[in-house]
């Protein structure tokens, strides 16, 4: 049977894939409300484009999300003006343990990672793609995901060092000078 | 911290997310940013007047939130419904039943046929009853695997034929024919295309074979001469009423349903009088009214569009099966009109008339 792609198609792939596709827009873009922002965009893009989608209606939202998460950070710098929402998130540590901290330290550390690699651990540790499908969604090789994301985790090795230095320092209440 | 980060971030990210939900009614918040953007975009170019004066009582559908001008409020419900027609040619099945009236214009009375018609792709079917009931006479075009053939039986008669190479619909309306881009060419049928009278796979000329409902449809919400009228319940749901301006020498009125923006009824109706129509001088005043149901593409609905043979019926030529159905056919319903656009100028209701696939892009349209 050939893909729905009516106007109810496309109801019920949203009311399917529409709180995931959003977490992956937060992931990408940092805070909710410009996940949110990013989503509405790339659903967007798919309203015109529905009737004409060969495949994977999903597999487009994610390509679309990501192309806009990293053209987004280079036409405007936007990442930068996140940095200052990351420090007011670090105020807040949820949990007394030194991993469950970093843990939750971890995800808004991403904003501090150039768009590219920040897309790179988003596509492979939380959509779980491979190297080969990630760099399918971002147009590039399969080398290229590969030390992006090879890069990222470093850079966020180092960030997470910082972090827990600092942790230890305030005495993990989160007080930061 | 080797793999520790990876499977943190892992964790974290499941954790980060966790209870987000994305809004509801994400596509009506995506309709108002276009909707905000399409008013900057107009008040930009000088249209801002013209949608004032356009601010008819009309705006009564699809979004509430906000009040809007009954030219902005068409333009919306035309493109939903053109992409949902072309979302359902040839994804979906058009099952109809078309309920024929004409009048003759030196009086008489009133004669009434009905039809049962399917349509998929370029294939189709369509069987038509006597008054009380009874099949007259049940005809159908298929194509598979390279083959195609048109297939006909005569109930009264007791007779059947098939045809390879005739009755195939004619072919969509290339975007070249059309003279402007937003305009609609004058042969471009609203009303003729969408039904046929009489034996579509006879061998007339392409230009009077029916196109398929779908893309005929397509072709007369895109015309630009239809306006949304408010809401009408049809088989019991709120539907979209899309009606054509005063004045047309043909009225057309056609039903969408809210959710599916598909075509749920059309009424079609020539105007009446002694000299018939402009169009079409000396012709009846006819009335045709179909019900619509889009069905999924499975084995079962396919296999409505395959003429049955019934046990007993004789094989015979075409000559000798399509002489006494066409004397069958009501005189009042013949010939079958040549196609053509309702108002051929664009802005005829004064609303835009979008070639066929909806508003062209840039148009502040999308």
């Amino acid at each position: 049977m050939a893909a729905d792609r009516s106007t109810a198609g496309l109801e019920r792939f949203l009311a399917e894939r529409a709180d995931h596709l959003l977490r992956t827009a937060v992931l990408l873009a940092g805070n909710r409300e410009a996940g949110e922002d990013l989503l509405q965009t790339a659903v967007e893009r798919l309203l015109r484009r529905w009737g004409r989608i060969d495949g994977d209606p999903e597999g487009y939202v994610r390509r679309t999300l990501c192309n806009l998460a990293i053209d987004g950070y280079r036409r405007a710098g936007r990442w930068r003006q996140k940095e200052r929402l990351l420090r007011t998130e670090l105020r807040q540590p949820q949990d007394e343990t030194g991993d469950v901290d970093l843990r939750d330290a971890l995800v808004p550390l991403l904003v501090q990672l150039p768009a590219r690699q920040r897309a790179v651990l988003v596509l492979r540790y939380w959509e779980q793609l491979t190297d080969a499908e990630a760099a399918a969604v971002l147009g590039c090789s399969e080398g290229t995901v590969k030390s992006s994301g090879s890069r990222g985790l470093a850079r966020l090795r180092e960030l997470a060092d910082g972090w827990n230095d600092t942790a230890a320092m305030c005495g993990r209440n989160g007080k930061r000078s | 911290m080797s793999t520790d980060v990876e499977d943190l971030l892992r964790e974290g990210m499941e954790r980060f997310t966790a209870d987000l939900r994305a809004p509801a009614g994400l596509t009506c918040q995506i309709a108002r940013r276009r909707r905000r953007r399409r008013l900057a975009l107009c008040s930009l170019t000088g249209a801002a007047a013209a949608l004032t004066a356009g601010a008819v009582a009309l705006a009564v559908v699809v979004v509430p939130s906000r009040q809007r001008t009954g030219v902005e409020l068409t333009a919306d419900v035309v493109t939903r419904v053109s992409s949902a027609l072309t979302a359902a040619d040839p994804g979906d099945i058009a099952q109809m039943s078309v309920t024929t009236s004409s009048a003759s214009p030196y009086g008489g009375k009133t004669t009434t046929t009905t039809a049962e018609e399917w349509s998929y792709g370029d294939q189709w079917r369509s069987v038509t009853y006597s008054s009380p009931g009874h099949p007259l006479y049940d005809e159908g075009y298929t194509a598979s695997a390279g083959s195609s053939v048109y297939t006909l039986v005569n109930y009264s008669t007791r007779s059947w034929t098939k045809r390879p190479g005739l009755g195939r619909p004619a072919a969509a309306i290339p975007f070249s024919t059309l003279p402007t881009a937003r305009g609609c060419r004058p042969a471009i049928g609203a009303f003729p295309l969408l039904y046929k009278f009489g034996l579509p796979g006879m061998g007339l000329p392409a230009s009077l074979l029916p196109s398929t409902v779908a893309r005929s449809l397509r072709t007369a919400v895109s015309c630009g001469t239809l306006t949304v009228a408010g809401r009408q319940t049809v088989d019991g749901v709120g539907a979209i009423k899309l009606t054509s301006c005063a004045g047309s020498p043909i009225s057309e009125t056609i039903w969408v349903s809210p959710s599916t923006y598909l075509p749920v009824r059309v009424v079609v109706r020539s105007a009446s009088g002694a000299a018939g129509p402009a169009w079409a001088p000396g012709a009846p005043a006819v009335q045709q009214t179909a019900d619509i149901t889009w069905l999924p593409p499975t084995a079962q609905n396919l296999a409505k569009l395959t003429v049955p043979i019934p046990a007993g019926f004789r094989k015979v030529s075409l000559s000798a099966v399509a002489a006494p159905t066409f004397k069958q056919i009501s005189s009042a319903l013949l010939p079958r009109p040549k196609a053509f656009c309702l108002m051929p100028a664009a802005n005829a209701c004064g609303n835009p008339a979008f070639p066929v696939g909806g508003p062209p892009p840039g148009s502040g349209y999308r």
